[in-house]
């Protein structure tokens, strides 16, 4: 064929020429022409090689059809008819044209198919989305356990602080009030009750002295005033001796008278009555003697009454009033008394009631262990529900179609490492975590602003 | 005064629980998980112990059959607190040796009734 392939390619040899001349021609041109002469050139040498390119692809495909007519030159109508039969064929391959029926059946189907694909991309995309915000549940669920856990922690501790320092104040206080028991037995008052008590008794035993000596005193006066009775007793005896000295004396003076109307016979009675006179005298003398010494002792024994009077009424007065206060005070002592009396009763009342809120206090704190089992309960189903997720979703998309939402595709490797292992507190899904949590935390600021 | 033992993976519980024993006298020992119960109970006699059904390393109802196969431990009285009511789980616990069931949260003053009455 070397021979017509070179005749068939004459429009290679054309545009090898062109070219050839333009080349030739080129030094002895200027620029401008030398530029626009390329141009044209190649405008040529590029119609030609279409040209030539189509014409030979023509000439092939005449060829080929020539191939095939050649080699059955003499067709029966048999052969003709099934040759024919196999153009339509593949000419069916080639151009399909189905009937209006076929064409809206397989409408139908594409439809159907459409929305099937459409509802299966929702469920996957529904799947992904829980799996995303099971992840955040998860994790919120186990922040709320540790938190709610530090908070029990501290509640319980402080509680058993404070239960234990209320028993300390009202044990302090009831020894104070009440007294240890062997306080009492060694003499000096440890409570305030003893104290109260042995108070009471000294002042009231004082008291009672005091008034006793008001009372000898008193008894005193009394000796005293019979004393006085005596001494007037006997001032009035000495008024009837001397009376009776009198008397005597005037007897022997008419005895004496007597004696001298009688003359000498009457000597020895004048005699008689002489001494008579003079014994007289002598009781008078010994009465004044008796008189002054009565005196005296009156005198004295008026001053000693005077004084004890005086003494025994103030002592006495005195008594009293020191009685009336020491009354008075032990009043106020039963009084103080029975308020610690009250006050311990109060103390036990209060410890009683404590007991109660300590109760409800230890029922309540168990709240967290309770919690915390409950949310953690609440995990298990979520992970179950996850993993069936995520396996459908893998299933699903392993049927070739094209169902994942384009989303971060990152995010399904992720969600692959997680299926895998059994609990997901791995790092990987921290990223994912963070971007989620950054719309919705909590705030970073300060804890108390004003504005 | 009696040991006690308290065994649950919650440290408010057991601190409820020591602080309603101890005010009454007995003497209370913490365990977190039936594993360091197990350990605890071998290296001191207890005379109760309190535990959780509900734990990590080892469960409450797996501790108790550790415990009756011990022989300083075959009558000691186990009592199972937990939040579990149903009665599966009970009749686990009774099968595997314990000598009560407790469900949470516990009344201060039930629980020392029945370790006093436990307790003889």
């Amino acid at each position: 064929m070397n021979l017509a392939s070179l005749s068939n390619r004459w429009w290679m040899w054309a545009a090898i020429a062109a070219i050839g001349s333009w080349l030739w021609s080129l030094p002895s041109l200027p620029l401008v022409v030398a530029v626009g002469s390329g141009c044209t050139t190649l405008i040529v040498v590029v119609l030609l090689i279409g040209h030539g390119v189509t014409l030979q692809r023509m000439q092939q495909a005449a060829a080929s059809y020539d191939d095939a007519g050649d080699n059955d030159e003499l067709l029966t109508a048999a052969e003709a008819e099934s040759e024919i039969e196999a153009l339509l064929e593949k000419s069916n391959d080639i151009v399909p044209i189905p009937p209006v029926d076929q064409m809206l059946q397989t409408m139908e189907a594409d439809n159907h198919r459409r929305r099937l694909e459409d509802l299966l991309r929702r469920w996957v995309d529904v799947a992904h989305r829980y799996s995303e915000a099971a992840l955040v549940l998860r994790k919120e669920i186990h922040g709320v356990v540790h938190h709610t856990e530090q908070a029990a922690n501290t509640i319980s501790s402080s509680f058993q602080a404070v239960i234990n320092k209320a028993t300390l104040q009202a044990r302090e206080a009831m020894e104070l009030l009440e007294g240890t028991q062997g306080g009492a037995t060694s003499g000096a008052p440890q409570s305030l009750t003893d104290f109260i008590r042995v108070s009471d008794e000294r002042l009231t035993k004082m008291a009672d002295e005091v008034v006793r000596v008001a009372d000898l005193s008193v008894q005193m006066v009394q000796e005293l005033d019979g004393v006085q009775t005596r001494t007037q007793a006997i001032d009035g005896f000495l008024l009837d001796v001397e009376k009776l000295a009198d008397q005597t004396s005037l007897l022997a003076l008419n005895a004496d008278i007597e004696a001298a109307r009688v003359g000498e016979f009457g000597r020895g009675f004048s005699v008689v009555a002489q001494e008579v006179r003079r014994l007289s005298q002598r009781s008078h003398e010994f009465s004044d003697r008796i008189r002054q010494h009565l005196k005296a002792v009156k005198v004295g024994l008026n001053k000693t009454y005077g004084d004890m009077r005086n003494l025994s009424a103030a002592d006495m007065e005195h008594a009293l009033k020191i009685k009336e206060d020491v009354i008075a005070l032990t009043r106020s002592l039963e009084g103080k008394n029975r308020e610690v009396a009250e006050t311990v009763g109060r103390i036990n009342t209060i410890s009683r009631e404590i007991a109660q809120d300590v109760h409800n206090v230890v029922v309540s704190l168990q709240f967290h262990d309770i919690t915390s089992q409950k949310l953690k309960g609440m995990l298990e189903p979520m992970d179950d529900l996850r993993r069936m997720l995520f396996h459908l979703m893998q299933e699903t998309m392993a049927t070739g179609k094209n169902l994942l939402p384009l989303k971060e595709g990152s995010t399904m490797s992720k969600a692959d490492e997680k299926s895998a292992g059994v609990s997901a507190d791995a790092g990987s899904d921290d990223a994912v975590l963070r971007k989620l949590r950054a719309v919705g935390s909590s705030s970073s600021g300060p804890s108390v602003e004003l504005f | 005064m009696a040991t006690i033992m308290t065994v649950d993976d919650t440290a408010s519980m057991r601190q409820m629980i020591s602080f309603t024993l101890g005010s009454v006298g007995y003497d209370v020992i913490q365990a977190v998980d039936g594993a360091e119960a197990l350990k605890l109970a071998q290296d001191r006699k207890v005379d109760l112990v309190i535990a959780d059904v509900n734990m990590p390393n080892m469960d409450g109802i797996t501790l108790v059959k550790s415990l009756r196969a011990l022989d300083t431990y075959k009558f000691t009285p186990i009592l199972m607190l937990t939040t579990e009511s149903q009665a599966g789980k009970r009749d686990q616990g009774k099968s595997a040796g314990a000598t009560g069931w407790i469900v949470k949260p516990f009344n201060p003053e039930q629980l020392v009734n029945v370790v006093r009455k436990v307790l003889g």
